[in-house]
């Protein structure tokens, strides 16, 4: 007998490469979107700051926004963004 | 002395003469001028009230000997028709001549009785005449017998034939046989079974005899032939409305045969004659409620039959509506249709299709018998609930609103929804048309929900909640996007936005998210086969990946699968094409799902399948080796031992795999494969499909487990910060903040149920309405 | 969810407004969607001696509570807060204040907590529970360099003293 494989159809999963699930300001998880996008990945990235920390882009602009210094919420180092 | 007694006997001879009856018979020669002769006598001699109590004692008397018994004694139990027919002639006709005789005496016994001058009642009439038919019918109904209807019975039924015929049967004529008297067209007994018929019941009317002899038997038979003509009627047809021939056939064949026995054979009551027309008009209205009831009656029967068959059957549930305005058969109506619901759809035997089909059905068919909706309600209240306790309800719903062809009745009333949407503000014009609900609605129910609920509604009602049957559409939506069928994703689309009109955007979020996956994915698809790096591990078969975003999909069934080493391999070089494409993105991949295209040479034939992954990976390792045990399987698959011996059950209907011995598996090989039975040439021409249509999600109920668990930290929650609360502000709390917990949709009664047993197991304190926490 | 939009903005029909108050609502909706998630969490996994939920039918005003501290002069009270979180919520603090009057040297008579995070040191990644959290261990290890109640903070270091007249204060107020 012998077996050839014409196609073969899988099933997976995306996800980020992240050190945690959830966005730490919107609380959802990162392979979710952030509250204010409806679909998740190309459309909500993530971004990553040079102190490694990492958010929803939406989320981490709009912290920047609301603050006088542009500091990273989880370690307050000042924030740049890190294109790794 | 002597002279003056032969005197007497000569004048008792001639009054003996004169009424004969006082020797106990009726005929006489007894001439005018010869009774005035004994008149005289008898007023001479003053005994006119001793003579004429003495005639009345001897009538009374032989009418009971004689003419009674006489006529009794024709009224026997016979079966034949005709025989009946002419016995009860005949006894009314003797009867009639009997009666007739007494004409003479009567007259006479009439003068004797004004010269009583005592105006005392003859058998409670002041006339002679009068009395005497009532002391007929008196004597004759003290003597009636058991089974007198008989022959009374066969006669008007014969008479009942021809007259039937008359107004029915016209296009018959060509039988040989008259349909009126059964007997040859030649030998037509027709018209003189009329003629007999108006003869005897002119008598009979005559001695005023008719209605009391015959009222109850005619009315018993006609009754009897209502409800046959109906049966005969409405047999198993419903497309036609049966009511307007009905009451004309009530009008023209029964009404007018039963005015010609009123009315000894004229088709009309004379126009004086206030009796018989009120006699008739009672007759009337009398039968005209048995005709409705009847009707009815059996048209509740066949409603489980008519509501299948609806909308075809629209006029049978016209007449039905129609009807129950006459009739008092409403609560009747509910109560056996609900039990043939009960016993012809509510048992396991019924695909829940066939049960959400006819529930459709009904919900048509009873909207538009009692627009009001209380008939609906109460009916399928037990459909309801056992739909409510089918796992596979909210599927079927589901996927008959997303079918199309047959069965997609839903799909339609889906379409049509949205197509009203738009429409909807007319609502306002018809405050003209209310009516009040009717006395047996159910006054908690909003008459206006009751009237409003599109079929939709009604059916996702049965579940409760919008958020569960979303879910379950989502399950569906998952495996049909994942299964191996070729998917019409703009078909999908259009259903969901249809969906979301229905149910609102919210909560099709995700399912939108899914769909656009699987296309996204087919863009990811195109772009990595391009990657050259990709080509290099992709050069001995093509391969597909959906990539799925996992937060918006719902849960997949845990299982696992160890993919051969080649396979392995492959999707690594999927994924590090993946990772080089989506910087900072990587996949895991679920390696029981999908679906494999294999072409299986064996000796001269080929095979081509589509199969689940854990099917190809099995018939992989048979053809690097063509035995293996269930426990090597289990070593190199790493799946179940007992999920191994389910599904290997696949090959070996196959035909290529076998059981050597216990849990020990080989390969069937080429020359044995012929013999074996496969239907190898069968399977070549088609391609197989794998059976495990099972769904590769988690159902709804996996997930509800423990849902009353997330309920009771709220409550703990809200009463530690809030102190006391009463339960209608907790369970709106619980609505208001625990709704994204998945499936937390609970009633009021189920919550009140919850906390009594939280308050017996001292968890809460329940103190004047307000639940509490105990103090800690 | 529409349900849990806040009812002041749910309810415009000034046209001028509309167009910012779409922006409000929209903003809405996201912090609505972080403290029903914050909510979940919080009845998830129950922390000893916090607690908190929404007061009504507004998820921007919550009802906390808080044990004081084992081991210190506060063990056995329990605390009552008030929670209202900005339209700006996680980007700018809640404003915390107790409801039971609170004998405590950052603590001021009408329940104003001094607290960094809730100022200048906040940040998005805080919530409802470290929040609390903070305020408890504040009960326990308070600032007495920059007080708002100056007698708490001048007695704090004689602590039989304080915890004696604590103890009077807050049976004396504990259920207004």
């Amino acid at each position: 007998m012998k077996v050839t494989i014409k196609n073969w159809t899988g099933v997976a999963t995306w996800r980020w490469v992240a050190n945690d699930d959830n966005c730490g300001i919107c609380r959802m998880p990162f392979d979710s979107c952030c509250p204010d996008c409806k679909l998740p990945g190309d459309d909500c990235p993530l971004v990553w700051g040079a102190c490694s920390h990492c958010f929803h882009i939406h989320c981490i602009v709009k912290w920047l926004h609301s603050q006088p210094q542009q500091q990273c919420p989880m370690c307050r180092q000042d924030w740049k963004f890190n294109n790794k | 002395m002597s002279n003056k007694s032969s005197e007497l006997k000569l004048y008792w001879n001639k009054i003996n003469y004169a009424f004969p009856i006082l020797n106990d018979t009726i005929f006489s020669d007894c001439t005018g001028t010869e009774y005035d002769e004994v008149q005289q006598i008898i007023t001479g001699m003053g005994i006119q009230v001793k003579v004429r109590d003495l005639i009345l004692i001897h009538i009374e008397k032989y009418l009971r000997q004689h003419v009674a018994p006489s006529f009794w004694s024709k009224f026997i139990k016979v079966d034949e028709e005709v025989k009946g027919f002419q016995l009860f002639k005949s006894a009314v006709n003797d009867l009639y001549e009997s009666v007739s005789n007494f004409s003479e005496m009567l007259r006479r016994l009439s003068i004797l009785n004004t010269s009583c001058c005592d105006n005392r009642p003859i058998f409670g009439e002041k006339d002679v005449i009068l009395g005497f038919k009532q002391l007929i019918r008196a004597t004759l109904l003290s003597q009636l017998p058991l089974d007198y209807h008989v022959i009374i019975n066969h006669f008007y039924k014969m008479s009942f034939n021809v007259f039937d015929n008359e107004y029915e049967s016209s296009d018959m004529s060509e039988d040989v046989m008259c349909s009126g008297c059964w007997n040859e067209y030649s030998d037509c007994n027709c018209a003189y079974i009329v003629k007999v018929f108006h003869d005897t019941n002119r008598k009979l009317m005559d001695l005023q005899l008719l209605e009391r002899l015959t009222g109850q038997v005619l009315t018993n038979f006609i009754q009897m032939r209502i409800e046959s003509h109906i049966q005969k009627l409405c047999d198993g047809t419903f497309d036609v409305s049966h009511i307007g021939f009905l009451e004309n056939w009530l009008e023209t064949t029964v009404m007018s045969w039963l005015t010609r026995i009123y009315c000894a054979g004229s088709s009309k009551p004379p126009p004086d004659d206030k009796n018989t027309q009120n006699a008739i008009m009672q007759f009337k209205k009398k039968l005209s409620y048995y005709l409705y009831y009847s009707y009815t009656k059996l048209r509740i029967e066949q409603l489980f039959n008519i509501i299948i068959e609806y909308p075809d059957s629209q006029p049978a549930v016209d007449d039905i509506k129609l009807c129950l305005d006459k009739t008092d058969l409403r609560s009747t109506l509910c109560k056996r249709l609900q039990s043939a619901l009960e016993t012809r759809l509510l048992h396991p035997g019924v695909n829940t299709t066939d049960i959400l089909t006819a529930y459709v059905s009904t919900i048509r068919a009873l909207r538009h018998l009692d627009s009001s909706g209380v008939i609906l309600e109460t009916v399928t209240k037990p459909v309801r609930s056992y739909l409510r306790n089918r796992e596979d309800t909210v599927r079927s719903v589901v996927s008959s609103l997303t079918e199309e062809g047959a069965g997609s009745e839903l799909a339609e009333e889906l379409a049509k929804f949205a197509a009203e949407v738009d429409g909807e503000n007319d609502k306002d014009d018809i405050w003209d048309e209310w009516n009040p609900d009717p006395v047996d609605a159910d006054p908690k129910v909003n008459s206006n929900d009751r009237r409003a609920n599109d079929i939709i509604s009604m059916l996702v009602n049965v579940y409760g909640s919008k958020e569960l049957f979303v879910n379950e559409y989502r399950t569906l939506l998952a495996d049909r996007l994942l299964a191996h069928n070729v998917i019409n994703t703009e078909k999908e689309i259009r259903y969901l936005e249809l969906l979301k009109l229905k149910f609102g955007e919210s909560q099709l979020h995700f399912c939108e998210v899914m769909l656009k996956d699987i296309s996204d994915s087919k863009r990811i698809n195109a772009l990595i086969q391009q990657d050259k790096m990709f080509e290099i591990a992709s050069k001995n078969f093509t391969s597909n990946a959906m990539i799925l975003s996992a937060q918006f999909w719902p849960p997949f069934k845990d299982e696992n699968l160890e993919l051969p080493e080649e396979i392995k391999q492959h999707f690594e070089a999927y994924t590090k094409s993946y990772e080089a494409l989506k910087g900072n993105r990587t996949l895991s991949w679920k390696p029981h799902l999908g679906y494999v295209s294999i072409k299986i040479e064996i000796g001269s034939k080929n095979l081509d399948l589509v199969v689940s992954p854990f099917n190809a990976t099995l018939i992989m390792h048979f053809q690097n080796k063509p035995e293996w045990t269930l426990d090597e399987l289990h070593q190199v698959m790493k799946v179940p031992v007992t999920v191994l011996r389910r599904k290997i059950t696949y090959w070996q209907s196959m035909g290529l795999i076998s059981e050597k011995c216990t849990d020990t598996y080989v390969l069937v090989d080429d020359s044995d494969a012929n013999k074996s039975n496969v239907a190898t040439n069968q399977v070549q021409e088609m391609i197989c499909e794998d059976d495990e249509t099972e769904s590769v999600m988690a159902s709804a109920h996996d997930q509800r487990e423990g849902e009353l668990q997330v309920f009771w930290s709220y409550i703990v929650g809200m009463l530690t910060n809030l102190d006391s609360l009463p339960l209608d502000r907790i369970h709106q709390m619980l609505k208001m903040f625990a709704s994204q917990a998945p499936g937390t949709e609970c009633s009021l009664q189920e919550l009140r149920q919850f906390l009594d047993t939280k308050v017996r197991t001292h968890q809460l304190i329940l103190q004047g309405g307000m639940y509490k926490l105990p103090k800690s | 969810m529409a349900q849990n939009i806040n009812p002041h903005y749910a309810s415009s029909s000034n046209p001028a407004k509309q167009n910012e108050d779409t922006i409000k609502l929209k903003d809405n909706h996201a912090v609505s969607k972080r403290l029903q998630k914050e909510l979940m969490e919080l009845m998830r996994c129950a922390d000893k001696g916090i607690s908190a939920f929404p007061e009504c039918e507004n998820l921007f005003k919550w009802i906390g509570t808080i044990n004081g501290p084992q081991d210190t002069v506060y063990a056995g009270h329990k605390y009552k807060l008030s929670l209202e979180f900005p339209n700006s919520y996680p980007y700018a603090p809640p404003v915390v204040k107790f409801l039971t009057p609170c004998f405590h040297p950052n603590v001021d008579t009408c329940g104003l907590i001094c607290l960094d995070i809730l100022k200048d040191k906040w940040t998005a990644l805080y919530d409802v529970r470290t929040v609390l959290l903070s305020i408890q261990s504040l009960l326990a290890e308070p600032n007495t360099q920059s007080p708002l109640n100056q007698q708490a903070s001048y007695l704090w270091s004689n602590q039989p003293a304080y915890k004696k007249y604590l103890e009077e204060f807050y049976n004396k107020n504990k259920d207004s």
